[in-house]
């Protein structure tokens, strides 16, 4: 009798432990919602929340400097003289060519869209969509004729501007873009329109497939200027006279 | 059998009282602890009913069972494999077969009486 007392007891400890489990797990399991859904999702989030504080701690410290840099041109403001004066001319041209200045100009604005003419069945549908050699093709051929901006769908082009095919959509400067693209260019419009239009030129090629293209001179064209972060990581320029 | 259950409602009562709270990664650990301990609970039960109960087994056998468990949740963890579900499955067979034994022998205990 004594032994099954003391076994009796000492399963109480089991239980003992046991009701302590279960109420802890049960605390964890209310807290978060329910119990099988929640582990899954709570990983995901905790690795979410770690990429976006970490995004967050880039960003800061991506802020204290530039604050830091604005307290340097302030200070450097404040003694305003010709030099900085002819400096702030040559800032302008370097903005300009670098596509960092909203402008304004004579220009032609092209316009690409899908073919709309009936497929084939068996024909490749590839043949008759919109790709990013089109618009690379285009663009090119507009920098050939001497314009001297070029934007694509709103995205300016400057000297790192990528345009590139990803998956159905076009990428230009990190952003997706979608057809119709609309292409702005400020240059001679004559120059400009008859370098595309030439005979076996680009719009002759693309209008095989039957891609929708029109070409419109325009006295006055709207660029937009280049938005995106402009970040040197690796490039290092070199002093002249070192 | 009313002690053991005295020491289950004392464990709730503590463990409500006592704010012990269990990070959300060790959560399946703890749950595959409590199967063991279920399932330690009623071979305990059994072997008392049966008559041949020995506290220092049950004692090793629940802290073995429960930390094996613990382990091949963690295996089966950073391996990727549900090896967990092993341990689920062990203890929740033998759940259900002591409690079967322990059911049989107090009908038979009630009826011969």
């Amino acid at each position: 009798m004594n032994n099954k007392l003391k076994g009796q007891f000492v399963i109480a400890l089991v239980c003992f432990l046991l009701g302590l489990m279960l109420v802890a797990q049960f605390r964890s399991t209310q807290k978060s919602g329910s119990a099988l859904t929640s582990l899954q999702r709570i990983q995901e989030l905790t690795t979410e929340l770690k990429t976006v504080m970490d995004e967050r701690e880039k960003l800061k410290e991506e802020l204290a400097e530039m604050r830091k840099r604005l307290e340097e041109y302030e200070n450097s403001a404040a003694d305003v003289s010709r030099v900085t004066e002819a400096m702030k001319r040559e800032l302008e041209k370097a903005r300009i060519a670098a596509g960092l200045l909203e402008g304004t100009g004579p220009g032609i604005v092209i316009t690409l869209n899908d073919s709309n003419l009936p497929r084939q069945p068996g024909e490749d549908p590839n043949l008759f969509l919109v790709h990013d050699e089109d618009i690379l093709k285009v663009v090119n051929e507009l920098f050939a004729a001497g314009a001297e901006a070029v934007s694509v769908n709103g995205q300016r082009i400057i000297a790192t501007s990528e345009i590139r095919c990803v998956g159905p959509t076009i990428m230009v400067n990190s952003v997706r873009l979608a057809p119709p693209f609309v292409i702005q260019a400020i240059g001679n419009p004559d120059n400009l329109e008859s370098s595309l239009k030439m005979r076996g030129g680009i719009i002759e090629s693309l209008q095989v497939f039957g891609i929708q293209v029109s070409i419109k001179k325009q006295d006055k064209i709207n660029m937009p200027a280049y938005t995106g972060a402009i970040k040197f990581e690796y490039f290092e320029p070199v002093k002249a006279g070192e | 059998m009313i002690i053991p259950l005295i020491g289950l409602i004392l464990g709730i009562l503590v463990g409500m009282l006592v704010p012990v709270d269990i990070p959300i990664n060790y959560a399946p650990y703890v749950s595959i602890a409590v199967l063991a301990a279920l399932d330690s609970v009623f071979g305990g039960l059994r072997a008392l009913a049966e008559g041949h109960f020995d506290g220092n087994i049950f004692i090793t056998g629940f802290f073995a069972n429960a930390l094996l468990a613990g382990f091949l949740a963690f295996l089966g963890d950073k391996l990727g494999i549900p090896i967990y579900m092993a341990a689920i499955f062990a203890f929740g067979v033998r759940i259900f077969q002591n409690l079967a034994i322990i059911r049989r022998l107090v009908l038979d205990r009630l009826f011969k009486k």
